[in-house]
């Protein structure tokens, strides 16, 4: 039981990862900021051209 | 007793692998079962993982856990984070894996299924996950830096330079390419139209939903984006039987091109968030998806492989690209053995978040390891189809003959049966009017995984819908890289640009962003339009140019990572990523040779336009056709040119290397290396 809820955390932080979801978390966590739509758009402004400027693979 | 019993069992599991690889090697008449490969693949992978990765990591590389790592160092809670091993380990698989493990197996399979799997489980042992791991070490102990950066630093300013122009004109192939394996896929397929299309608006109301109606709901927005495009696939069927709307989908390959060269621009010029990172995420998600389901499927069939160890086509003379197994098949298998884009992947984002040293070792060779593994799936999908029917779908009408009832003489002529009932029942079944010449390898993969799906659960009755969902797979993260591409390349070229005019190098400067939008795509543009031009196909000519590229790619990274251990002091394992090296230049430097000089006219460019020439003065081609045979001499000579030029940056750099090393040796030069100073890690094994 204790190994299944191991593994479903470790995808429950993978798809938090790969959303984004959980960098944006530790943005807020690190500016000691609260959620809000402003918020979300600052912080994809910079992810995203981050993100976006480097190759995705083939 | 313990150690006994551990030697006993890895005794077992490596006995198993050299077990299953001589089955498959030596198992010739009636078809094998895929789960011999399968078995074949995962014992060696297993016995290299626990074995030689181990070597490097602790005798080559000298991990150490004590040693913070970037992540915890230069932790900011955004690009630097440590993080669980686990979740590194899926993020860079997601970002490794993209169409070529799919494609590169699916079209070597042309040579029959033993001489891509051996180069996949192999190469990717002793090659790719090499790579991978050695170049996320070096990264990881330079801050995260770029493979350019650290060519730049490392090798020398002329290495580091070469290094950012190879990528630059690495990418403007492999854009042409993967447009052409889409266009290929959709070309006369109303229903897979409509569905790539349908992609477009979700992935806008999906960019428009995580802005403004539910800001940062990713993972809700994404659920609901893979329920729209499975609405999509229903709805093209709709679309594909209906009499106004099925003609108005059903495009040519020409009208396909222009469509997906202005989507290109449009998505390279938009803001990101509108119409880019909303599809990556949906495309992210249906992709590791997929690829867990195929091996589910493949675990659940267990289907045969009826395309056999070796075909005829091994004397270099077959219809899907010209050349004999050495060097040809290893250069189109490419990236599901080695790739050199990995190497990218493997020094930009994952290094900045291994939160300890020997989280390496699962990251980056345990992730390429799987990486093989998909290309091996790729491989049995492809050759669970009867191999008349995968010849069929995949040989160029230029080759068999432009009508079903030549290309069935041909093919059956081949020794493979296949008839045109049989060609217009399975055509039938999935939805399409016809399945002759789908060249590019997307359809022939998307037929073969219908099959284990199909076989899974659902039965024949759903075949049509599974093919399309795997069209819909394969076109969503290939159209994915071709915008990210285009943007990544704009700003490339904008970095080089802003040397001369300093505007132009601004990112945000309206003229900037088109021109430079507009030049790259018509870079990638012009090679694919004469990829759809090709009578025999383009991709007889553009995948062993992509290929030739991403092994050069691969073959920079390799001297990056030799260059590294010389000066680290470990020239005495240089044969690590020397070994890959030598193979890759060997095999590289080869195929590119032929690829410019053979005087066989399918395989060489210069022999192609020769002929090509001659007919034109001896007045052998018809009035209409003279300015379009024009065109193909400047492009065959164009990418004999291109290929010359890949050839030249990479023996620079390991010219460059080679001096480098050899001055470290003989200790005329300095061994500085660059990696940033010890820091003891405090990260606690809770905090991971």
């Amino acid at each position: 039981m204790r190994r299944l809820k191991y593994v479903l955390r470790i995808i429950a932080g993978l798809l938090r990862e790969l959303s984004d979801q959980g960098a944006y978390m530790r943005h807020l966590a690190a500016c000691g900021r609260a959620h809000s739509p402003a918020e979300w758009r600052h912080f994809c402004e910079h992810r995203l051209n981050a993100k976006y400027s480097r190759p995705k693979c083939c | 007793m313990k150690r006994f019993a551990a030697y006993a069992a890895w005794g077992a599991v490596a006995l198993a692998a050299a077990f299953f690889l001589a089955g498959i090697a030596i198992h010739r008449g009636e078809p094998i079962n895929s789960i011999w490969i399968v078995l074949a693949a995962v014992c060696t992978y297993v016995v290299g993982y626990r074995f030689y990765a181990s070597f490097i990591a602790a005798k080559v590389m000298a991990l150490d856990n004590r040693r913070a790592t970037p992540a915890e160092r230069l932790r900011n809670g955004i690009d630097f984070e440590p993080t669980n091993r686990w979740i590194v380990f899926g993020h860079h698989f997601a970002a490794i894996a993209g169409p070529g493990p799919l494609v590169g197996p699916t079209l070597a399979a042309q040579f029959g299924y033993l001489p891509g799997t051996l180069w996949i489980i192999l190469g990717a042992v002793l090659g790719g996950a090499v790579q991978d791991f050695v170049i996320l070490f070096c990264s990881m102990r330079r801050d995260g830096k770029s493979l350019g950066a650290m060519a730049r630093e490392e090798i020398g300013r002329v290495g580091g330079l070469t290094a950012l122009v190879t990528v630059l004109m690495i990418m403007i192939i492999l854009l042409a390419v993967i447009a052409l394996v889409v266009v290929n896929a959709l070309k006369g397929s109303p229903w897979g139209t409509f569905t790539i299309a349908a992609t477009m608006p979700i992935a806008i109301f999906m960019g428009l939903y995580l802005r403004y109606w539910r800001p940062g709901k990713v993972l809700e927005c994404s659920v609901l984006g893979f329920l729209l495009v499975v609405l999509a696939i229903f709805g093209g069927q709709w679309v594909a039987s209906n009499p106004f709307w099925g003609p108005v989908f059903t495009l040519s390959g020409m009208t396909l091109a222009v469509a997906v060269i202005l989507y290109g621009f449009l998505a390279s010029a938009l803001p990101v968030w509108l119409l880019l990172a909303p599809r990556d995420y949906l495309s992210t998600f249906v992709k590791l998806g997929v690829v867990f389901m195929l091996a589910v499927g493949i675990l659940l069939v267990r289907p045969n492989l009826e395309l056999p160890a070796f075909t005829r086509f091994v004397d270099g003379d077959g219809p899907i690209f010209a050349g004999k197994i050495f060097p040809f098949c290893f250069i189109t298998i490419a990236c599901g053995a080695i790739s050199g884009f990995h190497s990218l992947i493997s020094s930009g984002t994952t290094p900045k978040l291994i939160a300890k040293e020997w989280h390496a070792l699962p990251v980056g060779y345990g992730a390429m390891l799987l990486e093989g593994f998909v290309g091996i799936m790729a491989m049995i999908a492809a050759c669970v189809l009867q191999p008349g029917v995968y010849f069929a779908v995949n040989s160029p009408a230029g080759i068999v003959g432009a009508t079903p009832e030549a290309a069935v003489a041909t093919i059956s002529h081949w020794g493979f049966p296949v008839t045109s009932a049989q060609m217009a029942q399975l055509a039938q079944d999935v939805g399409e009017s016809s399945l002759f010449a789908r060249t590019g390898g997307a359809p022939s993969l998307a037929l073969g995984m219908a099959h284990i799906f199909a076989r899974s659960g659902g039965g024949q009755a759903i075949l049509g819908f599974w093919y399309h969902f795997a069209i819909m797979f394969e076109a969503l993260f290939i159209l994915t890289i071709i915008d990210a591409g285009t943007r990544v390349g704009r700003f490339m070229l904008q970095d080089l640009l802003g040397n001369v005019y300093r505007p132009l190098g601004r990112t945000s400067w309206l003229p900037g962003v088109v021109g430079a939008s507009a030049a790259i795509v018509l870079a990638w543009g012009y090679f694919l339009v004469q990829g759809v031009l090709d009578p025999l196909g383009g991709i007889n000519s553009l995948w062993p140019l992509f290929g030739i590229a991403n092994q050069l790619l691969a073959a920079v990274a390799l001297c990056v990572a030799t260059t590294v251990l010389v000066k680290m002091h470990r020239a005495r394992y240089m044969w690590i990523p020397c070994i890959p090296l030598a193979w890759l230049v060997t095999v590289t430097f080869s195929a590119a040779w032929q690829k410019i000089f053979s005087p066989v006219p399918r395989i060489g460019f210069l022999a192609q336009a020769r002929v090509l020439e001659q007919a034109l003065a001896a007045g052998q081609i018809p009035a209409h056709k003279i300015a379009e045979t024009q065109h193909r001499i400047f492009n065959e000579r164009l990418d004999a040119v291109v290929c010359g030029i890949f050839l030249v940056l990479v023996a620079t750099i390991l010219i460059d290397s080679v001096r480098a090393w050899s001055g470290i040796l003989r200790g005329t030069r300095e061994a500085s290396v660059h990696e940033a100073p010890f820091a003891p890690s405090q990260l606690t094994a809770e905090e991971i």
